[in-house]
C-alpha cells in the first residue's frame, strides 16, 4: 500500500521586515564608547584624587590623633625671654597588682633596696588585700630603671603629665589653676584652656621673669615694714600695652595646688576695686586740656580751704597749700579744691566722656577672666567734685595703668596684654587724646617728683626722669569710709619719652616707726614714717623698685 | 583629539603617580628625621626647664648670698658706660647721659 505522505508544503510569503538602518536617534555610539573610557578614566583619576588628599592631610590628622589621646595635654607658657613659667612634663607612677605576685618575700626584698625608707608593713598589709595599690607616685628615672629590671609582671607602671612651675609664686595670679582634671580654674590656666589643650606651640607672655621676681622682692619686704594687708604692683610699656610684670601679693605656690579660699589672696592688680584718690586729679586736669578749657598756666585765684557739699565737706589736704594756684600748680600740690573747680569747668558730659575714653569706668577686656568691675554711680553735682579729686569713684589699678599709659603715650590707644603679640607701633594706631596734652601732663608729673612742692620726691631715681602723681584714699566701707587706707603711686619713666608706667599700690599700709628714708631730692636720712600717706609709702616702694629693675630696663633692650 | 586628550590625562596620572612615589620616599626620611628630632627636643627641654629652675632668679639670690656677698655689689645706672663701634674706633659714652637741666 502506498501511502501518499506526500504533504504539501505551502511556504508562505515571509516578508522579512529587518532591514539595516542607521539609528535616527541622536546617539553616537563611537562617541559613547570614548566617553564611557573617558567616564571610566575620570572615576579612576577622582578615586586616585581623593586618595591623594587623602595622604595629603595625614599630617593634620596626626596633629589631631596627638592631642586626642593626650587627653591631658596642655601646652607649656614661657615668659617673654623663653624661660619656662610652666611646663608639662610625664610622670611614671609605679603600681603593683598583688594577684599576679609570685613570691611575695622576694619581691618585698627587692623592693626594699630600691626604696629603703618605704612602711613595708603597709606594704605588706597591701599584698595581702589582692587589690591594686600605688607603690611610688612620680617615680625617679634610677629608680624606675631599677624596678623595671625586676621584671616582676605585678609591678605596672603608668604614664601620667604633671604640670609644673619652675617660678613657684611668682607668677600665681596671672598664671592660675588648674583642677585635678587638668582643667584650668583661674588666670591664664583658665581663659587659654582650650588653646592650651589644642595647641603644641607654648603660650609666650610678655612677662619678664627677672623684673618680676624684683618687683615682688620689693612689695615681700615693704609688706612686713608697712605691715599692708596686701600689696600689687604693674609694670606695663606705655607703647603698646605688654605687661612686663604685675604682681600682687600674698600669693600662692602653684605646685602645691592648694585651694585658694581665703579673699586676701585676690589678684588686686586686676580684680582689687579700689577708690584710689589723688592719682585721678591727673584725668580732670588732662580732660581739661583736652576739651581747651584751661592751659597749664590757666590760674585758679581764690581758691578756698573747704567747700561744702550737701552733708559732705571737701577741705585741703595741705591747709599751707596757697589760695591762688595755677593748673600745673593744682597738680603738684595736689590740690582737692582747685581740681574740683576744673571738675566743674568740665561739667559732668566731659568729664565722664573722658574717664570712659581712658577706660576708667567700665570694665576693662584682658586676657585674664578675674577681673574687677568698677562700681557704678550715679552723676551730681557733688559726684563731679569728689570725682574731680579722685574720690567716689572707683577702679582696678590694671586700669588705672591703662590710663596713665595712654596719657603719657601720646594720647594713642593701648589695650594692657600678657600674650606677646608682634609689636606694634603706637603711631601707627588710633589716637583718642590730642595730640599735646602728654606733652603738657608728662612734665608735670616729672615736677611732682622732683621739685620739693611735689609729693612724690621719694621716687626721685638719679637717671631715670621718673615722674607720677600719688593718691592716699581711705576705704570705703558700707555707708561711708574706714581709717584704713590705700596709698598708690603712678608713675611714668622717663618723662621726657615715656616708656613704662609703674603703679604700685599698697592696701591699708601702717606707718613704720623704725624705717630709715634716705632723701633723694635733699641730703640726708629720716627714721619713722611721719604720715600714712602715698608719699611715704607706696612711693618709697617704687623708688626702691625703678633702683633695682631700672638697669635691667636700661640695658635688656627689653623691647625685643 | 579625544584620543590626545586620553593620552594627557593617562600620562598626567602616571607622572603623578612617579612623584607621588618619590615625594613618599622624601616624606619616610622626613619622618625619620622627625621621629630622631622628637626624643632630642624633649631632652632639650628638659635641660632648659633644669636651667630655668637653676639660674631663676631666686636660685641666683641663693648663690650670690652663699658665695659672693662681698664680692657683688650693685652699680649706679649712671656709672654704666656704652661701648659704640664707629667704624674701626671704640667710643666709650655714658649709657644714661645727666641732664643738666633735670637735676
Amino acid at each position: 500500500m502506498k501511502m501518499n505522505n506526500k504533504k504539501n508544503i505551502i511556504l508562505e510569503e515571509y516578508e522579512n521586515e529587518f532591514s539595516y538602518k542607521k539609528s535616527k536617534t541622536n546617539l553616537d555610539i563611537q562617541f559613547n564608547r570614548i566617553a564611557f573610557i573617558f567616564f571610566v578614566f575620570l572615576v579612576i583619576s577622582v578615586i586616585y584624587s581623593i586618595q591623594l588628599l587623602h595622604l595629603g592631610s595625614l599630617k593634620e590628622e596626626n596633629t589631631k590623633e596627638f592631642s586626642t589621646i593626650n587627653k591631658n595635654y596642655r601646652a607649656d607658657i614661657l615668659d617673654r625671654n623663653g624661660n619656662y613659667l610652666v611646663k608639662t612634663v610625664k610622670s611614671i607612677d609605679i603600681g603593683i597588682n598583688p594577684i599576679e605576685v609570685i613570691d611575695k618575700k622576694k619581691l618585698l626584698i627587692n623592693l626594699q633596696l630600691i626604696f629603703p625608707d618605704k612602711n613595708y608593713e603597709e606594704i605588706t598589709k597591701k599584698l595581702e588585700k589582692n587589690k591594686f595599690f600605688y607603690l611610688e607616685k612620680k617615680i625617679s628615672s634610677d629608680n624606675y630603671e631599677k624596678i623595671m629590671l625586676l621584671g616582676d609582671k605585678s609591678i605596672k607602671s603608668e604614664e601620667k603629665l604633671t604640670r609644673i612651675y619652675p617660678q613657684k609664686n611668682l607668677f600665681s595670679h596671672i598664671i592660675g589653676q588648674i583642677d585635678d582634671d587638668n582643667k584650668g580654674i583661674s588666670g591664664l590656666e583658665k581663659s587659654f584652656n582650650e588653646k592650651l589643650k589644642q595647641t603644641n606651640e607654648p603660650l609666650k607672655l610678655t612677662v619678664d621673669t627677672d623684673i618680676q621676681f624684683l618687683i615682688r622682692e620689693e612689695l615681700v619686704k615693704f609688706q612686713s615694714i608697712f605691715r599692708s594687708k596686701g600689696s600689687t604692683a604693674i609694670l606695663m610699656n606705655v607703647n603698646n600695652g605688654e605687661i612686663i610684670s604685675m604682681v600682687s601679693y600674698p600669693d600662692f605656690d602653684l605646685n602645691k595646688r592648694e585651694k585658694i579660699v581665703d579673699l586676701n589672696f585676690i589678684n588686686r592688680a586686676t580684680k582689687g576695686v579700689y577708690e584710689l584718690g589723688s592719682v585721678f586729679k591727673t584725668f580732670t586736669v588732662a580732660a581739661g586740656l583736652e576739651e581747651g578749657l584751661i592751659d597749664t598756666d590757666t590760674e585758679f585765684l581764690n581758691l578756698e580751704k573747704k567747700l561744702q557739699c550737701g552733708k559732705s565737706s571737701i577741705s585741703e589736704y595741705d591747709n599751707k597749700i596757697p589760695s591762688d594756684l595755677t593748673v600745673e600748680q593744682i597738680l603738684i600740690r595736689s590740690g582737692n579744691i582747685g581740681s574740683v573747680r576744673i571738675g566743674q569747668k568740665l561739667e559732668i558730659i566731659k568729664l565722664k566722656a573722658f574717664l570712659e575714653k581712658i577706660g576708667i569706668l567700665s570694665k576693662i577686656n584682658f586676657d585674664i577672666e578675674e577681673v574687677g568691675e568698677p562700681i557704678p554711680f550715679k552723676w551730681g553735682k557733688c559726684k563731679l567734685a569728689t570725682v574731680s579729686f579722685g574720690h567716689g569713684i572707683t577702679t582696678t589699678p590694671l586700669q588705672l595703668a591703662k590710663a596713665y599709659a595712654i596719657i603719657s603715650n601720646g594720647g594713642f590707644a593701648i589695650e594692657p596684654s600678657l600674650i606677646k603679640k608682634e609689636l606694634k607701633d603706637p603711631e601707627k594706631e588710633r589716637r583718642i587724646i590730642k595730640a599735646g596734652i602728654s606733652e603738657k601732663i608728662n612734665p608735670i608729673l616729672r615736677k611732682i617728683v622732683n621739685t620739693k612742692e611735689g609729693t612724690a620726691g621719694l621716687v626721685n631715681i638719679e637717671g631715670y626722669e621718673v615722674g607720677g602723681k600719688t593718691g592716699t584714699a581711705q576705704k570705703t566701707i558700707v555707708g561711708g569710709y574706714s581709717k584704713a587706707k590705700v596709698n598708690t603711686f603712678a608713675g611714668i619713666f622717663p618723662t621726657s619719652k615715656p616708656k613704662y608706667v609703674l603703679i604700685v599700690l599698697l592696701d591699708e599700709p601702717k606707718t613704720s616707726s623704725d624705717y630709715v628714708y634716705e632723701y633723694k631730692n635733699k641730703k640726708g636720712s629720716y627714721k619713722g614714717t611721719p604720715f600714712n600717706t602715698a608719699g611715704w609709702t607706696s612711693v618709697e616702694v617704687a623708688g626702691k623698685i625703678i633702683e633695682k629693675i631700672g638697669p635691667i630696663l636700661a640695658t635688656k633692650h627689653i623691647e625685643n | 583629539m579625544k584620543q590626545l586628550v586620553l593620552a594627557v590625562i593617562f600620562v598626567l596620572i602616571l607622572i603623578t603617580s612617579l612623584i607621588k612615589t618619590s615625594t613618599k620616599e622624601i616624606e619616610d626620611q622626613i619622618f625619620i628625621v622627625k621621629e630622631n628630632i622628637r626624643p632630642l627636643k624633649s631632652e632639650l627641654e628638659d635641660a632648659l626647664l633644669e636651667f630655668n629652675y637653676l639660674s631663676s632668679p631666686e636660685k641666683l639670690v641663693q648663690y650670690q648670698t652663699q658665695y659672693f656677698e662681698k664680692d657683688l655689689i650693685k652699680i649706679e645706672i649712671m656709672n654704666i658706660k656704652e661701648i659704640i663701634k664707629n667704624n674701626e674706633t671704640l667710643e666709650i659714652k655714658d649709657l644714661i647721659s645727666k641732664n643738666e637741666n633735670e637735676q
